[in-house]
């Protein structure tokens, strides 16, 4: 196989490129091993992997929540350190499993929350954002498919996939470069799953944002990626579009073993 | 050998042992021994009798008691409350007769009093007026005005406590204070201060501010700066974690995130704690008063002192209506507000 940074610089602008970065917490678990690739441009990346091969260690690297050992990652033109994470942070924006909302602020504020690092220091203290802002907070409300009277609601009283449609808007609200997610449907029921999917990738579509998510499920990963990328053990096991995705790149992913019969039903 | 015959839960072997042991006795028998020391020492046993006395007296089965006599006496003493303020009109200069205030009066009082003739040796009575203003609701509205002094001597010094308290509950969170030094001072100092009584730095302050309000707002601030201090602190602690993280990925600072994460969850919390404050600063103002920190207290040492009993139980019923009242409005205040 070719290198995969390779792959992505030829004629297209790279977003994100990892070289050899690695991680190992103190307590000696190597959760990152030698971990290169690079995403260009507007494209939907799908990272899978087994439980515990480093996808949640993986993006948060890209936005500094987790500092790597070894290797350099390149953000948005920048090379990440600590000088830059303030700007890539900025222009990095991230879905999470568990939502990660203010659950006893109302819906409007927690999108309003997605801008809390863009506005003036008075104007983030007192939550009195610009009206473009509020405007285009109410749009994105809105355009996720939430209703108007849903703004003023508090969002721990809203239903799980609701309650992701407000981090789906949150995250878009200052158009960033760059989404991650890290398993934003692992906690939704299979329909609303595939909605959200659908969601983030037609919302990162109209903004040609670029999306790095980490998917627990292939048959959904095979739905929605552009490219996927396989991760097992803190290493990157496989690399390319779905349609490579087969039971011998499942096989090197999860081990054997793993149920591809799965896949054929999804598909 | 021990260990077969009383294994402990740890062990290995499947049973379930009855939760208590000979230790478990041994130890109740210690706590029992040192309660009844103690007991000798404050004088528990004289309590006993003093108060067993009281209640056969109150069936009628004994003679008078002790304490139900000096109970009884103070009771009476109490009532009738004084409600009218009444002065000698000739210590007053500044009454205009003409033009008396709201509701006032002058009332003439004769006195006879008896004086040595020198020619005679006889006594010969002697009559004379004095004239009294009598205003028939003048101690009550003066009380009633103490008790304002002592509710916003209360207001401000919870107002003083989140000033200080807020700040401080900041930099004495472990994951927001700037620097480990930082906020171990910051523990120190609000340990300090809760460490302090009211009463004891009333005492003190009022030496360096003089009698008044001023030294029982700072009291009572400090105090309860070092009690909010720590809850605010701990909350921010506790926070959930998720919500802060977003904001940080986002790159927020860490006041913003404070703002925005922490201060939306700790909020209803921080109401119900202060709205405790507030209700203890209440009956401590009092208190503090009694050493002239200001207030309705200060009033109330004052004509204890002067043995005007009366005015003491004026004094007493406008204290107690006023905490209970307050004790209304605030539960109502926290079901608006959490
Ligand atoms: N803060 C940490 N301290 C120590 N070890 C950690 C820490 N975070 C993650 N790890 C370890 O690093 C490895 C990779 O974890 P990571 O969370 O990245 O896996 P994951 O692929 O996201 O798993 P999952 O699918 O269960 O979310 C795991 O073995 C995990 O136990
Ligand atoms: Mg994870």
């Amino acid at each position: 196989m070719t290198s995969p940074v390779d792959q992505a610089t030829v004629g297209e602008r790279v977003v994100l490129a990892f070289h050899d970065v690695r991680k190992t917490f103190p307590d000696g678990t190597k959760a990152l091993d030698g971990v290169s690739f690079a995403v260009p441009r507007g494209q939907f990346c799908v990272l899978l992997g087994p439980s515990g091969s480093g996808k949640s260690t993986l993006l948060r690297c890209v936005n500094g929540l987790v500092a790597p050992d070894a290797g350099t990652i390149e953000v948005i033109g920048r090379r990440s350190s600590p000088r830059t994470l303030p700007e890539i942070r900025r222009r990095v924006a991230m879905v999470h499993q568990h939502f990660n909302l203010v659950e006893r602020a109302p819906v409007g504020i927690n999108v309003l929350t997605g801008a809390i690092a863009q506005v003036p220091a008075w104007r983030a203290l007192l939550h009195w954002f610009p009206e473009p802002l509020r405007n285009k907070a109410v749009a994105l409300v809105l355009r996720v498919g939430l209703e108007p009277q849903h703004l003023h609601r508090r969002v721990g009283e809203l239903s799980g996939g609701q309650q992701q449609r407000v981090g789906i808007a949150r995250a878009f609200l200052c158009d960033p470069d760059l989404l991650l997610a890290d398993e934003p449907v692992a906690s939704l029921d299979p329909t609303t799953a595939q909605d959200i999917l659908s969601l983030l990738r037609e919302a990162a579509r109209e903004r040609s944002a670029t999306v790095l998510c980490s998917l627990h499920q292939p048959e959904l990963a095979v739905r929605f990626a552009d490219r996927i990328l396989g991760l097992r053990a803190g290493r990157i096991v496989f690399d390319g579009p779905p349609e490579r995705l087969d039971d011998a790149a499942l096989a090197r992913i999860y081990g054997h073993g793993f149920p591809t019969d799965r896949l054929e039903l999804a598909a | 050998m021990i260990r077969a015959i009383r294994p402990r839960f740890r062990d290995t072997a499947a049973r379930l042992d009855p939760p208590y042991d000979w230790r478990t006795a041994l130890a109740v028998l210690v706590v029992g021994f040192c309660l009844i020391l103690s007991g000798q020492r404050v004088e528990l046993d004289r309590f006993t009798a003093l108060t067993g006395e009281a209640i056969l007296a109150q069936l009628g089965l004994a003679e008078e008691s002790q304490v139900g006599r000096g109970l009884g006496r103070m009771i009476q003493s109490l009532f009738p409350i004084a409600v009218e303020e009444r002065r000698e009109l000739a210590r007053l200069s500044e009454i205009d007769r003409e033009n008396l205030p709201w509701l006032a009066r002058i009332e003439r009082v004769e006195t006879t009093r008896y004086e040595l003739d020198r020619q005679t040796l006889q006594l010969v009575p002697i009559v004379e007026t004095k004239e009294y203003l009598v205003e028939p609701f003048g101690y009550l509205l003066r009380v009633l005005g103490k008790m304002l002094e002592t509710l916003e001597i209360a207001l401000w010094a919870t107002i003083l406590s989140v000033l200080l308290s807020a700040p401080l509950a900041i930099l004495a969170a472990a994951n927001y204070t700037p620097h480990r030094s930082v906020y171990l001072a910051a523990r120190g100092l609000v340990s300090f201060l809760r460490a302090i009584p009211e009463l004891v730095s009333a005492l003190f302050l009022v030496l360096a501010f003089g009698f008044g309000p001023i030294a029982g707002i700072l009291a009572l601030g400090l105090h309860a700066a070092g009690f909010l201090g720590k809850f605010y602190a701990e909350d921010i602690e506790a926070a959930d974690k998720k919500p802060q993280e977003a904001l940080l990925a986002l790159g927020a600072s860490k006041l913003r995130v404070l703002r925005s994460a922490v201060l939306p969850q700790v909020a209803p919390s921080y109401v119900a704690y202060t709205l405790y404050i507030l209700d203890r600063n209440v009956r401590m103002a009092t208190v503090v008063g009694l050493v002239g920190a200001g207030g309705i207290g200060q009033e109330l040492k004052g004509r204890y002192d002067l043995f005007e009993y009366d005015h003491v139980g004026t004094i007493l019923v406008v204290i107690f209506v006023t905490v209970f009242l307050l004790d209304q409005l605030s539960a109502r205040l926290r079901a608006r507000l959490l």
